[in-house]
């Protein structure tokens, strides 16, 4: 039996990067991973729907350049050519990953991973069992897409996040089911391939976890992509009609209205992998598994990370927290600080945000002001042609420390760096303001709103 | 070629040196002045400096290791170069430095016999002028002098963590980032100044201390929710370390007795009114009970010179002197500071001694001979509503004194009750080398002479 000082289950962005910073601090460790290196992130989640996401934002940007004076003919798109660049980059990263898990020195176990509840972990590989000991286990089993019960969903042909990349025709109609975050990007994606799509969201808006603001933002510009939206409404049963799908909505006011769809997403939320560690009975917050902040579970020796523990269920995220749980695991004592995570939406526009939202500030009974900036006026903006979106910026009114900021725009996702770096260095308003930004840029957006939030503002 | 560091030898009898802690690990860059390590001699700890720049190739001891003078502790090179692996023993650079600097040597032995410590850079490098400047210049290492020129800095107003307030390298580069204020987010700053907080006195959690508002607010002290009630941690080191050291040691060591009575403090207190005006008006110091008692308790002691002895080896020595040791809590641990010779001195002379010397002490500015050579200490919480205790032998001294308050009780005089104030004195000492009968007269005969303190001028 191979014994271990640290093992990771799991080599997703939580687990990999767990493993490799265990192995950095001199531990031997081994990884476990049932399916591709990389996890969902890579493989199916993060990686293959921002490749796809580009081809819909120079899909785009070619159409938008007919009224600038460039003209092109019809456009055809090539679905495997896409595809198989998609599939390039995944593998691309995926032998990287492979070469810094060997390059750590790190075992890693191609097969399921079990553990029981006298701490060893068996693994089913393909033609033998085999089980290994770890001092420490690290739990980065992440999630898979939640299929809601909905009648009639067992006879129909969906697709998830897991499936949808792998698509094997562009479908004459698309419904995704969930105005999440998932759902709004692979609208996206094929709507710029010129499938109608429409969205269903149980909520009152999309992207429910951003501000308000950021959801009219953005479900502005899908509905000028000829993207329906149906807020307040729910899916009431599913129906199969020469092989396409009837979807039977019903409107929070009784509206009731049938889709007649090639295709559908279920985009509804995600649910955390456990059957893993079932044996373990570790103390649970709801499906997820309750850690402490040093990424601990109810049994010290053992550690979680990322979707499995709920929260945010970002790669980023996972990231840290498994850096951290390493840390924590090699006998250093690290804690997550999750004020300057960023969260981004990569849409077009995209949607970036990092630290409180204008809600979280008024529950915490924080004084605070805000400032929004819009892009009409920004010359980057004009001259890219993307004047949508804006950028808002909100610091308590004690101390002017920044407390969160919202970015809609294109990239913006890069951009939130920035107000990410000065909550992470506790930078204020007066430094913000008396920044130089290069211009023309977007981010002299930000800049501006610092400037006007102390008083001082030039153009705004 | 790799040059050796060896355990520096500090004073002529020294033998050893026990090794407190490393400053840099294997494969560290070391520069000149950078401190290497922290040794213990009998007497106090200090740290020593490199002399040589390069990386720090070997360790041969490990902390809490004794280690014989002159002997090598490591190796400092360029990388990769080759070194014995087990201790070498006896450095040949050590026994010729010493031969070449033969006559500097006894002069430092001299200082050290009195406690003087020296760090190796010193002992190599500054040698005699430094004895000659020390008056007028602030204590310092060459390399603390040397950043400090560089950083245009004056030493005066840098305070130092070193030995008897030896500024160090590390002194001077801290007192150059502290005051840009560079080490404290605009944030942390900001709370600081509206919360009336001192950056300078928070330890920051940031990257190279770097102070952040979470910092500040732990500082001002708990907040209405407490930070996860995570254990407050700190190294123990300097003069806590020593403190540590030695309690433990005297308490292992020596059995301790301790003997408590009762003095009515009437006279002496009638005594230190009569003597106030006169005394402050000589010295411009107030007189105050410490050195009533300390004038009493050196008298009792000649009286009784059984009691102001000391163990070295096999043999229990008689002092001469009476030299009084006078304990004073400082930050972070207690200081000795020692008045000679106090059987030969007025009140008004001991006044200005105790006070000038408690002063030093809390400003940690004590000279090592004026911590050095004590005979018998005094411990006096009398400030605080403490009665009795059992105070601990400052060895190798073999009996300390602990004083407490004075207090109003009903005492029982010619067959009334009377308030008096009263003093319990509490006499710890090592039986070893002193035995319950003679202590016990020791105490009886303080006790009489602070109740009839005219007996002083027999």
């Amino acid at each position: 039996m191979n014994s271990y000082e640290v093992v990771v289950l799991g080599g997703g962005p939580g687990g990999y990067v767990a493993a490799i910073r265990a192995a950095k601090l001199g531990k031997k460790v081994a990884l476990i991973e049932a399916r591709e290196l990389g996890g969902t992130c890579l493989n199916r989640g993060c990686i293959p729907s921002k490749t796809l996401l580009r081809l819909a934002e120079v899909i785009e940007t070619i159409e938008k350049a007919k009224s600038w004076g460039i003209e092109t003919g019809d456009m055809t798109f090539s679905l495997s050519k896409m595809l198989g660049r998609k599939d390039a980059i995944i593998q691309q990263l995926r032998s990287g990953i492979a070469h810094l898990l060997k390059q750590g020195k790190i075992d890693v176990y191609n097969g399921v991973g079990n553990v029981q509840a006298d701490g060893e972990i068996t693994v089913q590989l393909a033609e033998k069992k085999e089980i290994i000991r770890g001092d420490k286990i690290i739990l980065a089993t992440g999630s898979r897409p939640l299929v809601p019960a909905i009648e009639g969903i067992e006879e129909s042909a969906y697709f998830t996040s897991d499936t949808i990349f792998d698509i094997d025709k562009i479908p004459e109609s698309m419904v995704i089911v969930g105005g999440g975050i998932i759902g709004v990007e692979l609208a996206c994606i094929f709507a710029s391939l010129n499938v109608p799509v429409s969205i269903v969201e149980m909520n009152d808006r999309i992207v429910p976890s951003e501000e308000p603001e950021a959801s009219k933002a953005l479900s502005k510009s899908l509905k000028r992509k000829q993207i329906t939206i149906l807020t307040n409404t729910k899916v009431m049963k599913i129906e199969q009609h020469d092989g396409r799908q009837l979807v039977h909505v019903e409107s929070d006011s009784g509206k009731a209205q049938t889709l007649d769809t090639e295709a559908m997403l279920m985009a509804v939320g995600r649910s955390p992998n456990t059957s893993a560690f079932n044996d373990l009975n570790l103390e649970m917050d709801g499906a997820f598994v309750k850690v402490n902040s040093a990424m601990q579970t109810s049994d010290p020796s053992i550690y979680a990370v990322g979707d499995v523990t709920g929260g945010w269920q970002l790669a980023h995220v996972a990231s840290a927290e498994g850096v951290v749980a390493a840390a924590n695991a090699a006998g250093e004592t690290e804690t997550v600080d999750y004020r300057m995570v960023p969260r981004c939406v990569y849409t077009s526009p995209e949607i970036a945000s990092v630290g409180l939202t204008e809600a979280d500030a008024k529950r915490q009974g924080i004084d605070y002001k805000v400032v929004r900036v819009d892009h009409a006026g920004n010359g980057r903006a004009l001259a890219q042609d993307e004047k949508e979106g804006f950028t808002k910026l909100i610091a308590s009114t004690k101390y002017g420390e920044i407390l969160g900021v919202l970015m809609v725009g294109p990239h913006v996702t890069e951009m939130i760096a920035e107000p990410s770096a000065f909550i992470h260095l506790e930078g204020t308003v007066d430094e913000l303001a008396s920044m130089v930004h290069a211009h023309p840029t977007i981010t002299e957006s930000l800049y501006e709103a610092a400037a006007s939030w102390i008083g001082k503002g030039v153009h705004h | 070629m790799a040059k050796e560091i060896f355990m520096p030898k500090l004073s002529s009898t020294m033998q050893v040196g026990t090794l407190l802690q490393w400053y840099k690990n294997e494969g560290d860059a070391v520069d000149v002045g950078e401190p290497l390590f922290e040794i213990m001699t009998d007497k106090i700890n200090i740290e020593v400096e490199s002399y040589e720049e390069g990386i720090l190739l070997k360790k041969y001891f490990q902390e809490d290791d004794e280690v014989p003078i002159n002997h090598v502790v490591g190796y400092i090179g360029e990388a990769g170069e080759k070194v014995p692996d087990s201790p070498p023993g006896e450095s040949g650079a050590a026994k010729e430095q010493e031969d070449v600097s033969d006559s500097r040597q006894a002069q430092v032995e001299d200082l050290t016999e009195q406690g003087i410590s020296e760090t190796a850079t010193e002992h190599i490098s500054a040698g005699s002028q430094g004895e000659k400047t020390a008056a007028e210049k602030p204590r310092a290492t060459p390399a603390a002098r040397r950043v400090a020129r560089e950083e245009n800095i004056a030493l005066s107003d840098v305070s130092g963590s070193g030995p008897n307030g030896r500024i160090q390298q590390n002194d001077v580069m801290e007192f150059a980032t502290s005051t840009t204020s560079a080490k404290a987010t605009p944030l942390a700053q900001k709370v600081a100044a509206a919360e009336g907080v001192d950056l300078q006195e928070i330890k920051g959690s940031g990257t190279n201390g770097k102070i952040y508002r979470a910092d500040v607010e732990n500082a001002k002290g708990p907040g209405p929710v407490p930070a996860a009630s995570e254990d407050k941690r700190v190294k123990m080191d300097g003069i806590r370390k020593v403190v540590a050291q030695r309690m433990a040691q005297s308490k292992s060591t020596a059995p301790h007795v301790t003997l408590t009575t009762e003095v009515d403090m009437s006279d002496a207190i009638s005594l230190r009114k009569q003597l106030l005006g006169p005394i402050e008006q000589l010295t411009g110091f107030r007189l105050s009970y410490t050195e009533i008692i300390l004038k009493a308790v050196a008298s009792s002691l000649k009286q009784h010179p059984n009691v102001n002895v000391s163990l070295e080896g096999n043999e229990i020595v008689y002092k001469t002197d009476i030299n009084l040791g006078l304990a004073v809590a400082v930050d972070n641990g207690l200081m000795v500071p020692v008045m000679k010779q106090v059987d030969q001195k007025g009140l008004s002379s001991l006044t200005e001694e105790s006070k000038r010397l408690g002063k030093a002490a809390r400003d940690n500015k004590l000279a090592p001979e004026q911590m050095s050579g004590g005979t018998f200490t005094v411990s006096n919480l009398g400030m605080y509503a403490i009665d009795a205790f059992t105070p601990v032998i400052n060895q190798p001294e073999s009996a300390i004194l602990g004083v407490g308050r004075i207090h109003e009780k009903p005492v029982g005089i010619d067959g009334a009750i009377e308030l008096r104030p009263m003093m319990v004195l509490s006499l710890s000492f090592d039986h070893r080398v002193i035995d319950g009968a003679p202590a016990a007269a020791f105490l009886t005969a303080l006790k009489e002479t602070l109740e009839q303190p005219v007996k002083l001028l027999v």
